[in-house]
């Protein structure tokens, strides 16, 4: 176990390694005269050398990544050009509608895929399971955006229980910051469900068609019995690879559904300050959202080598 | 209680070929749809999707001249739907092309040229799948400046890693056949073989790859477009169409209905039509659906 953590650490390592690069040349590389942008049109060139030196961007691209990589290690991730605001500062000001929405439509996702998921497993070949499988390519094929525009048109505008969108602080009514996550949840939550029940389908298939599993009906279990006991275990397996894979598209339905609803998240902070060229935030911001997105891939690559040792011990 | 074993292996098999074909029909109802709206719009529209015809706004839909009535600005529905399927051919059919041709490219050397290659191929493609796309297109269309160009770019980035790791796969499953041991004992190059024996025998895999793309593709850059950095005017997208209609006249609108109508049912059409091609094409594969 210990040579399988190692080698999946070297890993993350290495991944978070080449993702700092990309978008340090990504932002840098394509991003023009910075301060030159920054400071607008009517800047004298001293004003513009001035902001550039105070900001360190006038030195070679080289020193400027290794100084990025030295202060975020050191927990310092920069500051607006404009505000003075630290990024760090700004990103903990959205993590409380970014986090809860996130995880809430995660959970969602799971609650609803992983019943329904196996119950379209136990009734293959069946009319109700072929229903399930369509209603599932329907929600995949629902942009995440058009769900939400959906459900606000109908529990927003014609039925009005819920507010349409915009955001009431945790601090002013907690109840009102939950009523209006509720349909950017649902809409984040019933599209993720829409993916997860055809893997939660195919993976208690295959489960279910295991030796294991035909010996523990052998022996005088019932369908449910063996798998519930024999078979959960099993499927729990390629579940959690697929939950790892789909944090990346939970955080691209996050970025969206907070658009729909005019949530003050994350990604309205990251477009807000793509468009003033605030490179320094934007740079940080995404690179934290990326280690996040490795670091939850790497605990899921740990969490599989505890499950089944014959991972760990193949790797 | 019946005879599971007796009668388990046939029944689902029967049911299953069944749900094949209708699988596969109305995909490829739905998709060549799709098609042929795309191409009718460069011969015949029904009036200019960009020019704002003030007296015609916000007209209802089912109206002679305008089946689907107009938008804020006086625009045909139908005219700018058209239209928008031009834009999602482009985008998400030219970001599966590009993917699968680099995929492919990285695919067969991980496959075929050692361990290293593919080490270094395999886990550079795991790293660009844990980055999330739609976060790194919003810094491109940041650095690049949005348009089509930008979001084909953006769609290559986040699909190439996963066409190449199918790509691998499949060749590698290949490269374990006999005929290709005896294609290398007479003496045939890799490049040879590659080309000749594995490219042929993944095709299947490919094709049904690059519909689920081209599906996947249109999702994206409606989604992009719809946040603002997917295409611009006068190109028009359905996600584009979304934006519009919920910021110029609130989301309750017959405007926010259309143009998510038109993205499920084609990216449900390509969808099915790739699923039902693997069942006929890639039998050994296991269905997904």
């Amino acid at each position: 176990m210990a040579i399988y953590a190692l080698r999946k650490l070297a890993f993350f390592l290495g991944a978070v390694f080449v993702a700092s690069l990309a978008i340090f040349l990504l932002i840098r590389g394509a991003g023009g005269n910075v301060a030159a942008i920054v400071l607008g049109k009517d800047a004298t060139a001293d004003a513009i050398n001035a902001l550039a030196h105070t900001y360190g961007l006038d030195r070679p691209l080289p020193v400027q990544y290794f100084d990025w990589i030295v202060n975020m290690l050191h927990g310092d991730l920069g500051q607006s050009f404009r505000t003075k605001e630290s990024v760090a500062d700004l990103v903990t000001a959205r993590l409380s509608v970014s986090i809860p929405l996130a995880l809430s439509g995660l959970i969602l996702g799971l609650i609803i895929a992983i019943p329904v998921g196996t119950y379209a497993a136990r009734n293959v070949g069946k009319p109700s399971g072929a229903v399930l499988a369509l209603i599932s390519q329907i929600g995949i094929a629902v942009p995440v955006f058009w769900a939400g525009i959906l459900l606000s048109v109908l529990f927003g505008v014609k039925l009005g229980w819920l507010p349409t969108g915009g955001w009431i602080d945790w601090d002013e009514s907690p109840v009102g910051a939950i009523r209006s996550l509720v349909l950017p949840v649902l809409s984040l939550g019933l599209i993720m469900a829409a993916v997860l029940i055809r893997y939660v389908r195919s993976a208690v298939l295959d489960v279910m068609n295991q030796d294991y599993v035909r010996t523990a009906r052998a022996v005088g279990m019932t369908r449910t019995q063996a798998l519930l006991q024999v078979g959960l275990r099993n499927a729990a397996l390629p579940i959690v690879t697929i939950v790892g894979l789909q944090i990346a598209e939970l955080i691209g339905g996050t970025v969206i559904i907070e658009m729909v609803f005019s949530l003050p998240g994350l990604s309205r902070m990251i477009l807000a300050n793509v468009a003033a060229r605030e490179v320094i935030v934007v740079q940080s911001t995404v690179m934290l959202i990326i280690v996040f997105v490795i670091f939850v891939n790497f605990v899921v690559d740990l969490l599989y080598g505890v499950l089944d040792p014959r991972i760990r011990n193949a790797a | 209680m019946t005879d599971i074993a007796a009668t388990a292996p046939i029944a689902p098999k029967k049911r299953r070929r069944l749900s094949l074909n209708a699988t596969l029909v109305v995909g490829i109802v739905l998709t060549i749809g799709f098609l042929v709206v795309a191409l009718v719009s460069f011969f015949w529209l029904p009036s200019n999707p960009n020019i704002p015809v003030i007296k015609n706004r916000m007209l209802p839909p089912f109206l002679p001249d305008h089946w689907l009535g107009t938008d804020g600005l006086g625009r045909d529905i139908v005219a700018q739907l058209m239209v928008g399927a031009r834009t999602s051919i482009l985008v998400g059919a030219g970001g599966a092309t590009v993917s699968l041709i680099l995929g492919t490219i990285t695919g067969l050397i991980a496959a075929a040229y050692g361990k290293l290659a593919d080490e270094t191929i395999s886990r550079g493609a795991d790293i660009m799948l844990s980055i999330p796309g739609m976060v790194t297109a919003l810094v491109l269309a940041a650095t690049m400046g949005s348009g089509a160009l930008t979001t084909i770019f953006a769609l290559t980035a986040f699909f190439t890693p996963s066409f190449t790791r199918v790509i691998r796969s499949a060749a590698m499953s290949v490269l374990q056949e006999d005929f290709i041991t005896s294609a290398k004992l007479y003496g045939r190059g890799k490049l040879f073989i590659l080309a000749r024996h594995v490219i042929p025998n993944i095709a299947g895999v490919m094709i049904v790859q690059f519909t689920l793309y081209f599906a996947a593709g249109i999702l994206t850059e409606a989604g992009l477009s719809y946040l603002g950095v997917g295409v611009t005017r006068p190109s028009i997208s359905w996600g584009m169409m979304l934006n519009e209609a919920q910021q110029t006249v609130g989301i309750s609108s017959p405007l926010a209905i259309w143009p998510g109508l038109a993205i499920v049912l084609v990216v449900l059409g390509l969808n099915l039509l790739g699923d039902g091609l693997r069942d006929v094409l890639d039998p050994k594969l296991k269905r997904r659906s």
